[in-house]
């Protein structure tokens, strides 16, 4: 009686996200099989998608090593920092929040201040007499960026599974003979897959679909499938190109982030919680 | 292991703070440039308080944020006790609907919530304002529900059910029991989601990049245009007062928690809650007191009576007051005080097309060039202006009339005009090397050139070295500048519009092929830099003139900016800044004069008859340019050429693959139960 | 003695077409102190909430002072509730939880305030006040359950196993405060409980469920000597029940012994369960008893010893206080009115044989028992 009747509560939100979430997803579909001009059928625009298919491997590449080299420096981190007392451990978690809390943009373009030819550290480099390096406008600048904005979305869920693993545990595996490493291979290890993989999901999928790094730190060659969709809107104005290519970035994610779910196993409602 | 780790966590603190700090030291530095400090200073904060624009766009991001917060919270917390009591079948589905905003990269959220936005708005309500205040807030509250609904999930899922069936024994109805009892058990769920909800609102880029208008911007997007110009130092100032606060703010969030835990641990504490209760009290406070602070100031903002007029110009082409120049718009303002001018940039003629052709966007004034002004017009997109409110025409140069792009003096009022030549470095770049457009060619400076990042542009400029008229409308000859610009590409450091004025000055690159005034500028900040006018291939002489869109709603107070523009005098101040030649009579006799005498500016006749202007393409040949461009651009990552037309099949096919993957990835989980 | 308060008719529960409760009819008099009694799963505490308005029948009326009450919200029944593990709030201190529902009613402050401290008195719990919840041991936090409940002055209190967290001592404890509480406030209790002793000890009406029928119902005396099946003769206390024939009235026979007894009102040669009751046995030397068996194991038990006897294969609990040798040989003799005969029913056959008998047995049934709902 009482539960039926809250249960009407979902429904406004029920209604919200149909309208907002899934039937733009809608139009999107709709502009993709428009043709820009004329506003007829066409199937153009998904045959042009495999100019794409090398732009939206770079993505990916990019993302994938971003998301792996988060993985391998967050993972220190956190363990680190959830092995602290519970007042340092606020202290650095707070210190890993703050920097999600500020404008990635103007972090970013930090990094041009710092990558650049002339910039801060080959003016260093100088003074220290190793020359300028060629960084800005590489793959490698292009990826840093990723891993610096992003790398915080790794270590918070991976803080909070490590976190929460019974120290009992890992005095239980020593008891039965493992030593350090088999500690962490056989224990640690897999009780922070979840972290692992949400930390994953959360790197990988800004990442694969950014504009604004590869515009500021990257180069000529280094055109992500975020600039082209951008392109596409902002100047070439094909919004009906930009929405097939916008769907085709969609799919990608959602079969990487369904393989991820797979690994992973079990699905909690709401994992994504940072 | 342990001490590597604490090592490693260092650097990595190192690594996240100190670009942050490299912006709080900028916001001191007297110098505009982030990588050299020159001297201390506080003027930048300074001049942050006078900066009504920079001080308004925070408070829009803050009103979005905070109402979009509010409405999130309230919404999803009740939304989240419906779903939590609907059978699981239909909350699995619910929760899958919820994860989509979540799973879905931004960049595609926000390109489907505007393509529905314009789509609804434009297409079938026939709205001219179809992006605006509402839109963006939609989008907001969107994308802030799955955060209030995923923290507040789990807490009413851990509270004990039969809370709230004591609290119904105990004479409340759901309604009160839901108050009394329920709310306070997820209150932490609550909070926290309303905490990430706001953030990320606050700091949302990509999102409202593509929903919002151009009447209401929000300060990442706002931020997003000054980074492709030079920046102003003062956002830096904002960008360290906004650290300072949040700081703060997550501190004492910090502190008052612990203080409460601790006390919790006493267990005689005989008001232990009272922290909780102020803080939560202030909590509340703050968020009443903004919301209704928000209202108001958005009654009161809609509520003037000034007219608001929507001017589109390009990036740095208009004299704002710095270094001791006029600031036009001020001045327009205070000659008109019934109006409102809301000045917005674009950085190519391309852009400022999508974005009017786009829809969604009320734009009152616009300032592109011939031959974008012959599309407009050929596209209905122009209004004809009235000249009987525009008398300071007479000031216009008879050369600038009856053009090519506006034949019978309808639609334009020319603003600046000038010429497309070389940009380099002469510090770097051998002056014997300087011969002409195949400068831009050369492998001696890989990746040291720059690029225009518009397909007009950067066409005109391979076709003059190509030999190839710049108005062709040949098929082949257009393949074949585009394979001349693809062969370029390697070269390229960086396909440039406003971006240009920091990496050429900083010498970041040597050489780039731009527009006159703005090479003048760039001249005028690093002496270094030279420009070059390759005569004999030819260069593009272009008029920049003033038009009314259609979608204007002020045409009457866009057709007295005009006129404003044209007095000589007015005209004169602002090449002064601009550093582009006027097409007034009169004008150059106002302006500086070493800048009337320069030949950058204003070069001689002879030289100005091998100017070519560009002219009206038809459509089809201008999507072919876009398409072909950016099939230059993204040719780095192309493993080889494959010149063939694929056929729609493979792709379709891949796609369907993808999908038909999804879908089995994500909907038959019968692992256990 | 008393008049009838609520009562229950044809109650039918089902959740996904599962039936909880089987057509449940039931009365509750005023004043009185009445014991669902069930293991877990039986329906008791769905019966429970049904009465609380906490779950609406599928079919069936609940009548309150001859009213039907089947779609009254919880709020607007004079019934009170002590909920399992007592659903206290956590955000509200001692003396606000207890004036929960006198706040809601919106009583004036002077009241809630005389009415609480009332309260406080009768629990026990004065001058804590304002404590935290949390703060509070087990059997303070049931005191504070009750008194909120109790402050709001219901006719009846629904109990649903309050005292199944507490150790064994304080729930003995809490057992006669209930039942001095319940005497001075002069109300219904409707307690439910899987505990037999804890049933037998408080109530003044005991009803044992199983699979969502009433299985008896009675006086605790009458339950625990007339148990109407093999289920109740087993949930009750233990017994030892066996295949037996009513050759006559006062005459049964099994073992293929005739023995006198004291039932009668059973057809001729009807096919009967015999129930006796371990604590009834006494042994005698081997030749003087009725049946001779062999002692199998011993357990001492502080009051005395359980032991098992081995008669013809069929193993009998006895419990008494003489000792026996694992492997003695023992005769018995059973009294007329030691033996209790009951109908066969679908329960026949499935209780009362020890062969499986370890000391062990108790400890698992009861955490099973705990681990209800």
């Amino acid at each position: 009686m009482k539960k039926s009747k809250s249960v009407l509560l979902s429904t406004p939100y029920i209604l919200w996200m149909l309208l907002f979430t899934l039937i733009p997803l809608g139009v999107m579909g709709y502009y993709a099989l428009t043709d820009p001009d004329t506003g007829g059928f066409t199937l153009n625009n998904l045959r042009d998608l495999g100019l794409f298919l090398p732009t939206l491997g770079t993505s990916v590449w990019y993302s994938v090593i971003s998301a792996g080299i988060c993985l391998l420096l967050g993972y220190p981190v956190a363990y680190f920092i959830a092995h602290r007392s519970a007042v340092t451990q606020k202290i650095l978690y707070m210190l890993v929040m703050l920097p999600m809390c500020m404008s990635f943009l103007l972090r970013t373009l930090a990094w041009v201040g710092l990558l650049e030819t002339n910039g801060i550290i080959n003016i260093l480099l100088g003074k220290v007499g190793i020359g300028s390096v060629e960084i800005i406008g590489t793959s490698g600048a292009v990826i840093l960026g990723m891993v610096y904005n992003y790398l915080p979305y790794m270590i918070l869920p991976l803080y909070a599974v490590i976190v929460k693993i019974d120290n009992r545990l890992i005095e239980a595996a020593e008891d039965l003979g493992c030593n350090g490493t088999q500690v962490f291979a056989r224990v640690v290890l897999p009780l922070s897959m979840p972290g692992i993989l949400s930390g994953i999901t959360m790197v990988f999928v800004p990442a694969v679909s950014t504009f604004y790094i590869s515009q500021k730190l990257g180069g000529a060659e280094t055109m992500l499938i975020g600039d082209v969709i951008e392109k596409q809107f902002k100047t070439s104005n094909n919004p009906n190109m930009g929405a097939a290519l916008s769907l085709l970035l969609m799919l990608m994610v959602l079969v990487c982030t369904g393989i991820m779910n797979r690994f992973g196993g079990e699905d909690e409602e709401g994992g994504v919680v940072v | 292991m342990k001490k590597t780790n604490r090592i490693l966590t260092v650097v990595i603190f190192a690594f996240l703070y100190i670009p942050m700090l490299v912006l709080v030291v900028a916001s001191f530095n007297t110098g505009k440039d982030l990588t050299v400090f020159e001297g201390f200073t506080f003027d930048q904060y300074k001049a942050l308080f006078q900066d009504e624009d920079l001080l308004t766009l925070l408070g829009n991001s803050l009103l979005i944020s905070i109402l979009s917060t509010a409405i999130a919270t309230a919404f999803g917390t009740l939304s989240a006790v419906g779903i939590h009591n609907l059978n699981p079948k239909l909350r699995k589905t619910v929760m899958g609907l919820t994860n989509i905003p979540m799973t879905n990269p931004d960049i595609v959220t926000g390109i489907s919530l505007s393509l529905l936005f314009v789509f609804v708005g434009s297409t079938l309500l026939q709205q001219k304002e179809s992006l605006n205040f509402w839109t963006l807030l939609i989008a907001h509250i969107t994308f802030n529900l799955p955060y209030v609904i995923l923290n507040v999930m789990p807490k009413l899922k851990q509270m004990n059910p039969a809370l709230q069936d004591a609290a119904m024994d105990l004479g409340c109805t759901p309604v009160q029991s839901f108050f009394k009892v329920t709310i306070h058990e997820i209150m932490p769920g609550i909070v926290s989601g309303a905490i990430m909800a706001f953030t990320m609102s606050l700091d949302d880029f990509v999102i409202s990049y593509f929903v919002s208008g151009n009447g209401f911007l929000t300060l990442p997007v706002e931020i997003y245009s000054y980074t492709k110009k030079p920046m102003q130092p003062r956002v830096y100032a904002m960008f360290t007062l906004l650290f300072l606060l949040i700081f703060v703010l997550m501190v004492t969030m910090n502190l008052l928690q612990l203080r409460a835990d601790r006390k919790k641990t006493v267990k005689q504490a005989k008001s232990v809650t009272a922290g909780q209760k102020v803080f939560r009290r202030v909590c509340a406070g703050v968020c009443a007191a903004a919301i209704v602070l928000g209202c108001g100031w958005l009654i009161v903002s809609t509520r003037q009576d000034k007219i608001t007029l929507n001017v589109m110009n390009w990036g740095q082409n208009i004299a704002d007051g710095s270094d001791g120049t006029m600031d036009i718009i001020a001045a327009f303002e205070e000659a008109y005080p019934d109006i409102d001018v809301n000045y917005t940039t674009y950085d190519s003629n391309e852009s400022l097309y999508a974005k009017l052709a786009g829809g969604g966007l009320t734009v009152d004034l616009i300032i592109p060039s011939d031959y974008m002004i012959a599309r407009l017009r050929q596209e209905n997109m122009l209004l004809p202006l009235n000249f009987d409110n525009i008398p300071n025409y007479k000031f216009v140069q008879e050369e600038f009339k009856n053009t090519d792009y506006d034949p019978n003096n309808e639609y334009s009022v020319p603003y600046t005009w000038g010429t497309v030549g070389i940009l380099y470095n002469s510090k770097y770049v051998d002056e014997a090397d300087v011969t002409g457009w195949e400068l831009l060619w050369n492998e001696k400076y890989k990746g040291k050139i720059l690029q225009f990042d518009n397909s007009r542009d950067a066409f005109g400029v391979a076709q003059f070295l190509s030999g190839i008229s710049i108005n062709t409308t040949n098929e082949n000859e257009l393949k074949q500048v585009s394979k001349k610009l693809a062969e370029q590409n390697p070269l390229v450091r960086q396909y440039v519009m406003d971006q240009i004025y920091g990496i050429m000055e900083g010498e970041n690159a040597w050489i780039a092929p731009y527009y006159a005034g703005d090479c003048m500028m760039m001249m005028d900040a690093n002496p270094d830099l030279r420009f070059y006018l390759p005569q004999e291939q030819g260069f593009n002489l272009f008029i920049d003139a003033m038009c009314i869109p259609t979608c204007s709603e002020n045409k009457e107070a866009a057709e007295k900016f005009i006129n404003f523009l044209c007095q000589p005098e007015i005209s004169g101040a602002n090449m002064d800044y601009i550093c582009y030649a006027s097409p007034i009579e009169g004008a150059r006799d106002y302006m500086d004069e070493y800048l009337a005498e320069s030949e950058v500016i204003y070069p001689e006749q002879s030289i100005l008859d091998k100017g070519v202007s560009y002219l009206y393409l038809p459509p089809e040949i201008n999507r072919l340019m876009d398409n072909l461009f950016l099939e230059v651009r993204i040719s780095g990552n192309q493993p080889e050429e494959t010149e063939e037309e694929g056929s729609a099949l493979p792709v379709i096919l891949t796609l369907a693959g993808l999908g038909a993957a999804a879908i089995f990835l994500f909907l038959p989980k019968r692992k256990r139960k | 003695m008393s008049k009838e308060l609520i009562r229950l008719q044809n109650l039918v529960m089902e959740f996904d077409g599962e039936r909880v409760l089987d057509g449940i009819n039931l009365y509750f008099n005023d004043q009185e102190f009445l014991t669902l009694l069930g293991p877990s799963g039986c329906g008791k505490t769905t019966t429970l909430r049904i009465i609380g308005g906490f779950l609406n029948p599928t079919s069936g009326t609940v009548l309150f002072d001859g009213k039907r009450i089947n779609h009254v919200p919880p709020y607007e029944r004079q019934i009170n509730t002590v909920f399992q593990r007592y659903a206290l709030f956590p955000h509200l201190d001692v003396y606000d939880n207890i004036a929960f529902g006198l706040k809601v009613a919106k009583l004036s402050k002077p009241e809630i305030q005389e009415r609480v401290q009332e309260m406080l008195g009768i629990v026990g719990l004065k001058g804590y006040e304002h404590r935290r919840i949390d703060s509070l041991s087990g059997g303070q936090q049931q005191r504070v359950a009750i008194a909120r409940a109790l402050v709001n002055r219901p006719k009846v209190l629904l109990l649903d196993e309050p005292l199944a967290a507490l150790d064994l001592r304080l729930r003995k404890d809490m057992q006669n405060e209930l039942k001095r509480i319940q005497q001075a406030m002069g109300i219904t209790f409707i307690y439910v409980t899987h505990d037999q002793e804890e049933a037998l000890s408080m109530s003044d009406t005991v009803v044992v469920m199983d699979k969502g029928r009433i299985q008896q119902i009675g006086k605790p005396e009458d339950i625990y000597n007339e148990p109407k099946n093999a289920f109740v003769a087993d949930f009750i206390g233990e017994s030892n029940i066996l295949d037996g024939v009513m050759l006559a009235d006062y005459k049964v026979k099994f073992f293929g012994r005739t023995f006198q007894c004291l039932d009668a009102g059973f057809e001729p040669n009807e096919p009967v369960d015999v129930v006796i009751r371990p604590e009834d046995i006494d042994f005698v030397p081997p030749e003087e008893g009725h049946l001779t068996g062999t002692v199998t194991s011993v357990t001492f038990k502080g009051l005395n010893y359980d032991i098992i006897v081995d008669f013809k294969g069929f193993k009998w609990l006895i419990q008494t206080t003489d000792h026996q040798p694992e492997g003695a040989k023992v005769g018995i003799r059973l009294n007329p009115e030691d033996i209790h005969v009951m109908h066969k029913s679908e329960y026949s056959g499935m209780f009362g044989d020890y062969s499986s008998y370890s000391a062990a047995y108790d400890e698992l049934t009861e955490d099973a028992a705990d681990e209800e709902e």
